[in-house]
């Protein structure tokens, strides 16, 4: 739909009010508004955007503006768009207590936006508004990680994400947003920022307590503290600790990928030393098993029909990166794997490219997991357990169909065990002793709920990886303990997404919090 | 195929996600635009605030606030933004149900129109319960009602008949019902669940005024220079009347409460007293106000009596001694003293916190005795002001008849009885010289045996009366019980042997009163669900099942045939509705009362006692002396920490309406328990631990624990919403004297971790 009104103003002094007339007569009829202090009186000129002012001063956390919201957008209970978190500090009666509303952050360098894999996503440039576009959007809910707001939140009705457009359309009729007519004490305002000065004045702001210390997106709602907060204030959600969704099909694709790359590296080496046994039985088992991790993946999307759009952003989105380079991977396996099983030349040439390609494969993989709201994942460890469970899974895989000499594919996959081993406890206290409280939450979920899974994880990989490979050499048990280092790993992913505690807005202390 | 669709990503619902332009609203989700709005006033609060429905083929689809609405300027709070979906509520009641009686009637309920009912008890609950209700048509429903209400008061006499209403029906429907209880079933033992909410501010009233009636209006909370809220968390409970609040720069706020409530947060002074300790705190300002002459002692002798036993009786109240009680610094007394004192105008606006208490009444008195000395009252920002909590409480007050004759009058006075005996054409006989029994009274009259039958109209004892299993035992120990509700089953509706389905707010038409006497329109939108009906059509089906229909309800047929019976009773009396009609409501937003016939200035604030003039004897008010006890359950050893209940702004009362409205539930998804981080380390209680509540009388199993600096040491908070955690499984039954309300707010528990 055309929007003319929103339109950026011109330079010369062209503007549109956007507070809505008022009828003076009928009682019905009238637009339901805001007073003209909570928007401003014409639009944005060049460098400037809307944004959200939030008056936590004013903020009686009454959550009309949640409700208000979700009638506006016709969205179902489980999905808000706005959202008021809770924050208290101070000691009885000095206690201060002080609610958070918030929407869409319209950042300067939206992170939503800049993972997209297809483009959903758009920074107006007459508004500034961070709009998305449920036509365009494929539901793998990358943003959902990427914002550290936990703003864009998926809708599993229609499998696609949603969020806050600063109601878009109604600022183009000259609206007020929903949120900001509904407040009853005018603590939502819509206002115009100089998006330079506000750039640089955020190098050196302080995020308001409840707001999560600002990734490199740079948010530009304004917070008004309320007077006097306590210096102990702070979310009173976070004292909760709930465990995130499992992405079952994201398990499965990126250990199976995993364990198809690390084991045409094996074949790749054995092939590189000499060994010519069952390469190709290996090599075609192993495409195989990369192939359904990779159709595993479209299970993940909302709308797996166009996963093939996907890798429309390869020059900025690393989902779209995994995409391209798996695909390629894949396509080069089958090569190598046929090369392997007619014994034409260039094998190792093709077998060199497959395990270059699946080995930035899974890169790209860890890479997406590298979001800065999602703090236990943005460590160097999530490469290199990546890596890890590609050097666990190959050698013991390619032992277990016979190919080379399982002793030492037990010794290597042994060895490799013993390091995954040493660096699961390592992340364990890393991520106990870090300053961040979700990583915090995170090593307390580990050692709290999740201990027991942690422990059987350990185990299986110990039993699986070092204890049976290197004690029997039985075909049979080579099998059982691939089975079992399979399972370890497949664990070991689980927990890896639900012990994932993401960078939030402050929520309420009951209500549900979509992340 | 669409599920196929939908799985391969092909179908996202665009339509049912789709955005239109309404006219009115603006741009917004499609299936939101209605075909036409109607005009009516929001069912929960009192704040009474203005909204349109939005209908769309007959179903209630949005709402908006009304901006031209004296009270709330287009602003609803979360609960009237999703108003329309209780209309839609699953749980709604829609068919008359009946639970069939035993074999032979010899042990079970009587048989209507079959004689006497059973001498002996009736059969054991578990056994009745066991028999599914089942439907039945309006005409059984209602015959075997009036038969069995027929057959009890021929067995025990017509005081064996009890009623219980509700605050949550229209005026016209108060009026009916008032009428059909106390002249056709003529039984007295009627009363409200208004009496678990403000009687205690009714009483207050009376005895200093001679009359109920707030005195101020919304526009004080804009126009004093000191707002004073005692027990009152309007932040959370009455979030418009903030709003209200809010628009008045130039005030200073001051809360007494015990808990950091959000306006207690919001406030220029907190007063955080010890719990019920309000008494002292008043008499003592009282005390330093006289002693500091921050008094006008020529409203004094104009317009009070009894000063000088008030100045006798506040002696005692040293800074401090109320310092010890209360727990408040002696600058504190005085800073709050010196800030009322010198106010231009000062407003008392009080809510549960003080009605929910065994010396309610008595605290009332207090507060109009701090208003009355400093001659704060009448004037512009000047009112000892109750706030009230159902959206037609103040109707039922107003036009029950159940504590008072209707419009105010008083039992005990032959010619107010005359005049209704002149007004209804009925010999003056007919008219009782006393009041029934009170709400808790006919708890346990029948738990006594006394009343034999009980008609529940609008309301959820199971969820709403302290001390659960008292209340459990009585219903259970009925010979016969009516639930009239607009939604089943409820808590309630499961105990009955009739449910009659009763259309709610928005399917019916008639008015509410708010807190500050503003009568409003309120209109049907839809039709009721099912069979369900208007409770004034099922007031007069039961009327001609009684035949009494001539002499009581001659021609009625619709809610304004009540209203102009009404107008003419009320006219000349201090709640005057004489100069109202159906149309200037509508076209005003509502018009606060007194608003005799002839009256044209419908805009106008109105003040009660303006001219000092009041409805005593005397025409002076009384200054009541008032001595503060300690509340009847103080903390022991086994039971050391003080319970205080209230409320959240996401649900409203016993959540029948708003734990069917999705979005709400997701807001506030269950009930809490706060406690001091003092108290938990003693305990050592987690953030993540679940606790039971436990007292003398029962126990609240599994609550999410908030540990949290919003509760002192030593006190426990628990929201009293849910019926899943139902806070009056512990409470206690402890009553106001005076006004027989509850004292829900202290009672003595301990806190276990709940057994796995």
């Amino acid at each position: 739909m055309a929007l003319p009104l929103l339109k950026r103003a011109a330079e010369d002094g062209v503007t549109f009010v956007l507070t809505p007339k008022r009828h003076a007569s009928a009682s019905l009829g009238v637009l339901p508004s805001a007073p003209p202090a909570r928007m401003p009186l014409r639009a944005p000129g060049p460098g400037e955007q809307y944004r959200f002012h939030v008056d936590m001063g004013k903020c009686i956390g009454c959550k009309c503006c949640v409700v208000a919201c979700n009638e506006q957008n016709g969205n179902p209970a489980a999905i808000n768009w706005r959202r008021v978190g809770e924050i208290e500090g101070g000691w009885y009666p000095q206690t201060a207590r002080s609610y958070l509303s918030m929407g869409c952050n319209q950042c300067l360098e939206p992170t939503c936006l800049s993972g997209c894999p297809v483009d959903a996503y758009t920074k107006d440039p007459a508004t500034g508004i961070v709009l998305h576009s449920a036509d365009a959007c494929i539901g793998c809910q990358y943003c959902t990680w990427n914002c550290s707001y936990g703003v864009p939140q998926y809708n599993p009705e229609r499998g696609v994400v949603g969020k806050c457009d600063m109601c878009h359309s109604r600022l183009g009729l000259g609206q007020a947003p929903a949120c900001v007519s509904a407040c009853p004490t005018g603590a939502i305002q819509v206002e115009i920022v100089k998006i330079d000065e506000w750039r640089v004045a955020a190098a050196s702001r302080v995020p308001a307590p409840g707001v999560p210390v600002a990734d490199h997106s740079i948010s530009s709602t304004r917070i008004t503290l309320p007077e006097n907060l306590p210096p102990n204030s702070r979310p009173v959600d976070l004292v909760r600790l709930t465990t995130a969704d499992p992405h079952w099909p994201l398990v499965v694709m990126t250990v199976f990928t995993q364990l198809s790359v690390g084991a045409f590296a094996t074949i790749w080496l054995l092939q590189l030393l000499g060994a010519s046994t069952r390469l190709d039985v290996a090599a075609l088992t192993s495409l195989l098993v990369g192939a359904l991790a990779l159709a595993a993946s479209t299970l993940h999307l909302g709308r797996p029909i166009y996963a093939y759009r996907a890798v429309k952003m390869w020059k900025r989105s690393w989902l779209s990166r995994e995409v391209l380079l798996f695909t390629a991977f894949s396509a080069v396996a089958c090569l190598y794997a046929g090369a392997l099983w007619t014994g034409l030349p260039g094998g190792t040439a093709i077998g060199a490219l497959t395990v270059a390609l699946g080995l930035g494969g899974v890169t790209a993989s860890a890479y997406i997991y590298r979001v800065p709201s999602r703090p236990a994942w943005n460590t160097p460890f999530t490469l290199v357990q990546f890596n890890l469970t590609a050097a666990v899974l190959g050698p013991l895989f390619a032992a277990a169909v016979g190919t080379g000499d399982s002793r030492w594919l037990s010794v290597a996959a042994a060895t490799m065990a013993g390091t995954a081993l040493v660096m699961l406890a390592l992340r364990f206290f890393r991520l106990s002793a870090s300053d961040s409280a979700e990583r915090q939450a995170t090593a307390r979920l580990l050692a709290t709920t999740l201990a027991s899974r942690l422990i059987v994880r350990g185990v299986l990989l110990a039993l699986g990886a070092i204890a049976l490979p290197l004690f029997t050499g039985h075909p049979a048990a080579l099998w059982v303990a691939f089975a079992l280092a399979l399972g370890a790993e497949v664990l070991g992913r689980y927990l890896f997404f639900v012990s994932a505690v993401p960078t939030h807005m402050a929520a309420p202390y009951l209500g549900n919090e979509a992340a | 195929m669409s599920l196929l669709k939908r799985a391969l990503g092909l179908d996202t619902r665009p339509e049912r996600y789709a955005y239109a332009i309404d006219p009115v609203m603006g741009h917004t989700a499609a299936g939101k635009i209605p075909d036409r709005w109607i005009q009516t006033t929001c069912g929960y609060c009192s704040v009474g605030c203005g909204m349109f429905i939005g209908v769309k083929d007959g179903r209630a689809v949005s709402v908006r606030g009304n901006p031209d609405h004296p009270v709330n300027a287009g602003m609803l709070c979360p609960k009237g933004l999703s108003e329309h979906e209780t209309l839609d509520a699953p749980t709604r009641a829609r068919y008359p149900l009946l639970r069939p009686s035993t074999l032979g009637h010899a042990q079970g309920r009587p048989e209507p129109g079959r004689g006497t009912p059973s001498s002996g008890r009736r059969e054991p609950a578990e056994r009745r319960r066991n028999r599914r209700l089942e439907r039945v048509s309006w005409n059984e429903a209602i015959q075997t009602m009036v038969g069995t209400f027929r057959d009890v008061r021929e067995a025990y006499g017509p005081q064996a008949v009890g009623i219980i209403s509700t605050g949550q029906l229209v005026t016209e429907e108060f009026y009916t019902l008032g009428k059909l209880v106390q002249l056709g079933l003529g039984t007295a033992n009627y009363d409200g669940n208004t009496t678990l909410c403000m009687s205690t501010a009714v009483a207050g009233y009376k005895r200093s005024f001679g009359s109920d009636g707030p005195p101020g209006a919304y526009e004080d909370l804009e126009r004093a220079d000191v707002i004073l809220l005692i027990g009152a968390n309007i932040a959370d409970n009455h979030p418009i009347l903030w709003q209200r609040l809010g628009a008045n720069p130039g005030k200073t706020l001051i809360v007494a409460d015990p808990r950091v409530t959000k306006t207690a947060m919001l406030a220029d002074l907190h007063l955080p007293l010890k719990p019920r300790s309000d008494l002292a705190l008043i008499n003592g300002v009282i005390r330093i106000l006289i002693e500091n002459d921050l008094i006008d002692r020529e409203y004094i002798v104009a317009h009070t009596s009894g000063f000088e036993a008030l100045c006798e009786s506040v002696r005692e109240y040293t800074p401090e001694r109320v310092s010890d009680i209360t727990g408040l610094s002696v600058e504190l007394l005085y800073r709050t003293a010196s800030l009322y004192g010198n106010a231009r105008a000062a407003f008392i606006g009080w809510t549960m916190g003080v009605n929910h208490s065994t010396k309610g009444t008595e605290t009332v008195n207090a507060i109009n005795n701090l208003a009355l000395i400093t001659g704060n009252i009448g004037r512009s920002g000047a009112s000892p002001f109750s706030i009230t909590g159902q959206c037609n409480a103040m109707g039922t007050r107003e036009a029950g008849f159940a504590s008072s004759l209707p419009a105010y009058r008083k039992f005990e006075r032959a010619d107010d009885r005359d005049e209704l005996a002149a007004i209804w054409r009925v010999p003056v006989d007919r008219i009782p010289t006393a009041r029934g029994l009170a709400y808790p009274d006919i708890i346990e009259a029948a738990l006594g045996g006394r009343i034999r039958a009980l008609w529940v109209i609008g309301t959820n004892p199971i969820v709403s009366f302290p001390n659960l299993g008292v209340l459990r035992q009585a219903l259970e120990t009925l010979d016969f019980l009516v639930v009239q509700d607009g939604f089943h089953p409820t808590p309630t509706s499961e105990f009955a042997d009739l449910v009659l389905p009763a259309a709610i707010w928005g399917e019916k038409e008639g008015t509410y009163t708010n807190s500050e006497r503003r009568v409003s329109k309120v209109n049907r939108a839809v039709d009721p669900p099912g069979e369900a009906r208007a409770d004034f059509d099922i007031f007069l089906d039961v009327a001609a099942a009684l035949g009494c229909t001539e002499e009581l309800f001659p021609g009625w047929t619709k809610p304004e045939h009540a209203f102009e019976e009404w107008k003419r009773v009320s006219a000349g009396r201090l709640c005057d509705y004489s100069g109202m009609s159906y149309d200037a409501l509508e076209a005003r937003g509502g018009i606060q009362w007194p608003y005799p016939a002839g009256a044209t200035d419908a805009a106008e604030t109105r003040r009660l006692y303006a001219d000092g003039r009041f409805q005593t004897d005397d025409g002076k008010a009384h200054l009541i002396p008032v001595k503060w006890e300690p509340f009847p359950e103080p903390p022991s050893e086994e039971f050391p920490l003080v319970l205080n209940t209230g409320r959240t702004v996401e649900h409203w009362h016993t959540r029948t309406k708003t734990g069917q409205v999705p979005i709400l539930e997701r807001l506030a998804p269950s009930a809490w328990l706060e406690m001091n981080p003092r108290d938990a380390r003693a305990l050592r209680f987690k953030p993540s631990h679940r606790v039971d509540v436990v007292s003398r009388r029962g126990r609240i199993r599994n609550l999410a624990l908030r540990i949290t600096e919003i509760v002192a040491p030593g006190q426990v908070f628990v929201p009293f919403h849910w019926a899943e955690f139902n806070a009056n499984q512990v409470t206690q039954s402890a009553f106001d004297p005076i006004s027989r309300e509850p004292n829900y707010k202290q009672c003595a528990v301990r806190v276990e971790r709940t057994a796995q």
